[in-house]
């Protein structure tokens, strides 16, 4: 895997200089080589903000994925116009603590941002995650909408139903990518979690994704790689996702999962919906192309 | 006054005015958007509540004072007591005009007196037609005109201009030049530009009517104020009486004639009268007389008012007009039923009320954070032209957004909170089963199902087995809509996937405004 090359061609396309699409390159050996054994770490409690440093824990602390110096992109969900208590988006307190953790880390810049459905202001100020980060008060960290500008096209070579697609350039030119999504229901894939969460950084006419939706979510997740995935599932929204708003539909579960393993993060959080793995087409999927861990014996889970 | 040497000339204090309430305008005019709030900070409609013109002619057309209007009452007060003043300090078309002068250098003088009567015609002829039923007042007011223009095109132009050399810059350009250009933008983006880039219907239209507006100076200066405009024609019928006006020249006084030839409005006669109706008080024959005889001051009753020339026959010609112009209405399709893809904004009031109301300002769409709301052209109507409706495939309506009823200066689009405005049907979806890839192609899809707002799904779906384009029997979830569940707003339409004519279709079916009542006249 060539990350340093691959960054270098994202920016020269994005600078005009170059007109070869940026490719990706990881061989499947690779992947099997890099394989970390499956660990999952599951906290629950009552404060959010605690929670984070919590589950982080028992994989080493965010130290393990932050290093002193790190260019840092967060991505939570902030895709509809709805409260925290509607469990659409991904708890402000969480984004929060996880930024802040970022920065004691010592990370050199801390970003956040989600390509929004509902429009984006709105999102932004109704999720509580741009006065959460605001709060922070702190100069490397920064909120921004998305810039039309930055959304790079990005080669798929390992994709089975995707080739290409535009990919939001700090996405992928950062040191750690933490993917933080909300556990939720979703009409369509049924549940909508880490790997679907990563539509919020892509460009282009994002709804024709759904035509093939598991492989392709599954395919997008050989590109975009977060070093670590930590699903929201402080409350859930088990009906009417991904949006909710009826309060009725949401169940308070206090937990919070991590880890390295995208595929393992989004195994594991199903059972909280009560459905298995493999329910999830995306999962499955990425599990078949070697991206993860599905199988609940092989995902060793650390509690708290 | 002592040292001449130091006074700072009148003029500039006027162009002072000017500016400042023009600088006022813009402010108001950027403000006009959504800032981190459900309630607008800025009473971004003001300058449509204090025009008199707008004012009464929705008071005539609802038969009722609207309260929000009031403020027109202290323009039309001021007036009667100093004249045109707000032609030539306050109203920002004025200072535009005056402002663009230097694209007109050799504009003529009095292109010929009689055109000022065409303002008062106009005048009363939006009076009365507004009364029988033909509310057009909205086509030819100037804050409507120049709201329009600059919501629909101009500032959308800015912002393509900037935005296409912002990117230039940042994809071409070195570190060190992005590093001075990216900042600035950033600014830009913040404080002028529209957050997000935005489309309008009619806006070459829109520009073309405020680029004449502006053009007719070619003619001679301030062509639009000295005859075309109504609210300048009311102003001015009001003015006539104004004690306060500025006189002094007269026919013994010299034979300089500087003041007629400074004058914008064409105000000043042969012998050297200033006439109260044409005067917007720019006060440069006070400035530039070289014997300094004109002085603003009272002149009680000792001021004879003057005549406005309009003549008997021409303005009960003009009344009837008025009159029987509204009568062909009836006569019209629309008449028996009403255009289904003619969406109205949420708390729009039944239509005929509604068009009676609605100004044409343009607030309401340059507002839409969806950029959901567009000028329409004949679908409501030759008098429906530039009022706002839905396009659901160009935008759609926020859900939890109520930003169009709090800057509807009328009350054309009710104040909704946001509960109520969760009620509010606007109209209804349905789907399009030869185009919608579940039903068509046995493909999944069900975006629109998933944008849904309402937390009761109008949308919902069932799984049905379709045979795909290989032949091979598939389960796909198929959507359809609940009625009962769906408001309207349109977003199903707008994020619909397909690449054409999107497979779900907003229409003003049920909407609750007219509660029941389907088509203008379903008999
Ligand atoms: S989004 Fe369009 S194509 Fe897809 S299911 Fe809905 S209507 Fe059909
Ligand atoms: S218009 Fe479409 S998206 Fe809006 S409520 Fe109706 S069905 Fe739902």
């Amino acid at each position: 895997m060539d990350r340093r090359q691959f960054i270098k061609d994202i920016f020269l396309w994005s600078a005009g200089a170059s007109l070869a699409v940026p490719h990706f390159r990881i061989l499947p050996s690779a992947l099997a080589a890099e394989k970390p054994p499956a660990l999952l770490s599951l906290a629950r409690g009552e404060d959010y903000a605690a929670l984070v440093a919590q589950v982080l824990a028992p994989l080493g602390g965010i130290e393990n994925f932050v290093r002193p110096g790190d260019k840092v992109v967060i991505k939570p969900n902030i895709g509809w116009d709805r409260s925290p208590e509607q469990a659409a988006n991904t708890h402000p307190l969480v984004v929060k603590a996880l930024a802040a953790q970022a920065l004691q880390a010592g990370a050199e810049k801390v970003l956040v941002f989600d390509r929004t459905c509902n429009e984006e202001r709105r999102c932004y100020v109704n999720s509580g995650i741009e006065k959460a980060i605001r709060e922070l008060d702190d100069k490397r960290v920064r909120i921004e909408h998305v810039d039309r500008r930055k959304f790079v096209p990005i080669k798929i070579s390992r994709g089975k139903s995707l080739s290409e697609w535009e990919i939001y350039k700090d996405a992928l030119d950062c040191d750690c990518y933490i993917n933080v999504p909300v556990a939720k229901h979703h009409g369509l894939s049924r549940l909508t979690l880490g790997l679907k969460n990563s539509m919020g950084v892509l460009g282009g006419n994002r709804g024709s994704l759904h035509q093939n939706l598991g492989q392709n979510l599954a395919d997008l997740a050989t590109v975009i790689r977060p070093k670590l995935t930590v699903i929201d599932a402080t409350r859930i929204l088990l009906r009417s996702g991904p949006q909710g708003g009826d309060l009725k539909d949401v169940k308070k579960t206090d937990t919070l999962l991590a880890s390295a393993d995208p595929v393992a993060a989004d195994a594991y959080a199903t059972t909280l919906f009560d459905l298995k793995p493999d329910a999830i087409e995306s999962t499955l999927a990425a599990y078949k192309m070697g991206l993860g861990e599905m199988d609940l014996d092989k995902i060793q889970v650390l509690t708290a | 006054m002592s040292s001449p040497g130091k006074r700072i000339p009148v003029y500039v204090w006027r162009r002072f005015g000017q500016s400042l309430f023009f600088a006022f305008f813009l402010f108001l005019f950027i403000k006009t958007d959504y800032s981190g709030s459900d309630e607008l900070t800025y009473a971004v409609n003001i300058l449509f509540r204090i025009d008199p013109l707008l004012a009464f002619c929705a008071w005539l057309a609802g038969k009722a004072v609207i309260a929000l209007m009031l403020p027109a009452l202290i323009t039309l007060g001021l007036t009667f007591v100093f004249g045109r003043f707000f032609c030539g300090w306050v109203c920002p078309m004025g200072t535009l005009i005056d402002g663009s002068r230097f694209l007109f250098p050799h504009g003529r003088q009095n292109f010929s007196p009689a055109w000022r009567r065409l303002k008062y015609y106009l005048l009363f002829f939006l009076l009365v037609a507004s009364f029988a039923g033909l509310p057009l007042a909205g086509y030819v007011d100037p804050f409507s005109l120049l709201v329009r223009g600059l919501t629909f095109a101009v500032h959308p132009a800015l912002d393509h201009a900037l935005t296409s050399f912002f990117t230039f810059t940042y994809q071409q350009g070195p570190d060190w030049l992005n590093a001075l250009t990216e900042p600035v933008y950033e600014i830009l983006k913040k404080h002028i530009l529209p957050f997000r880039p935005k489309v309008y219907a009619l806006s070459i239209f829109s520009s073309l009517l405020l680029s004449a507006v502006i053009g007719l100076s070619l003619l001679e200066r301030r062509f639009f104020c000295r005859n075309v405009c109504p609210l300048g024609g009311l102003l001015a019928l009001v003015a006539r009486f104004s004690p306060f006006r500025l006189q002094g020249g007269s026919t013994e006084c010299g034979k300089c004639r500087q003041c007629r030839k400074v004058c914008r409005m064409g105000a000043i006669d042969e012998e050297r009268n200033i006439a109260g109706a044409d005067c917007t008080l720019c006060l440069d024959c006070l400035e530039f007389c070289p014997a300094g005889r004109i002085h603003f001051t009272w002149t009680g009753r000792r001021n004879a008012v003057q005549p406005t020339g309009i003549t008997r026959r021409a303005f009960v010609a003009t009344v009837a007009t008025g009159f029987l112009a509204p009568l062909v209405l009836p006569s019209r399709t629309l008449a028996r039923r009403a255009d289904s893809a003619l969406i109205r904004p949420p708390g729009a009031l039944a239509e005929k009320e509604f068009l009676g109301r609605c100004v044409r300002c343009g607030e309401c769409m340059k507002v839409c954070i969806g950029n959901a709301l567009h000028a329409a052209w004949l679908e409501g109507g030759f008098e429906g032209v530039f009022t706002p409706r839905l396009a659901g495939r160009i935008g759609y309506c926020e859900y939890n957004c109520t930003l169009c009823g709090q800057v509807c200066p009328t009350g054309a689009i009710s104040k909704l909170s946001v509960s109520e405005k969760h009620a509010t049907i606007i109209g209804r979806a349905f789907f399009d089963k030869n185009r919608c890839l579940p039903y068509a192609k046995g493909i999944p899809c069900i975006v629109c199902e998933e944008h849904c707002p309402t937390p009761d799904k109008a949308i919902k779906f069932r799984e049905s087995p379709v045979m795909n384009s290989r032949g091979e029997v598939v389960v796909v979830r198929q959507p359809y809509v609940i009625d009962e569940l769906c408001i309207g707003c349109g977003i199903c339409e707008n994020k619909c996937p397909l690449s054409g004519e999107s497979a779900v279709i907003v229409t003003s079916e049920g909407e609750s405004r007219h509660a029941g009542y389907a088509g203008a006249d379903g008999y």
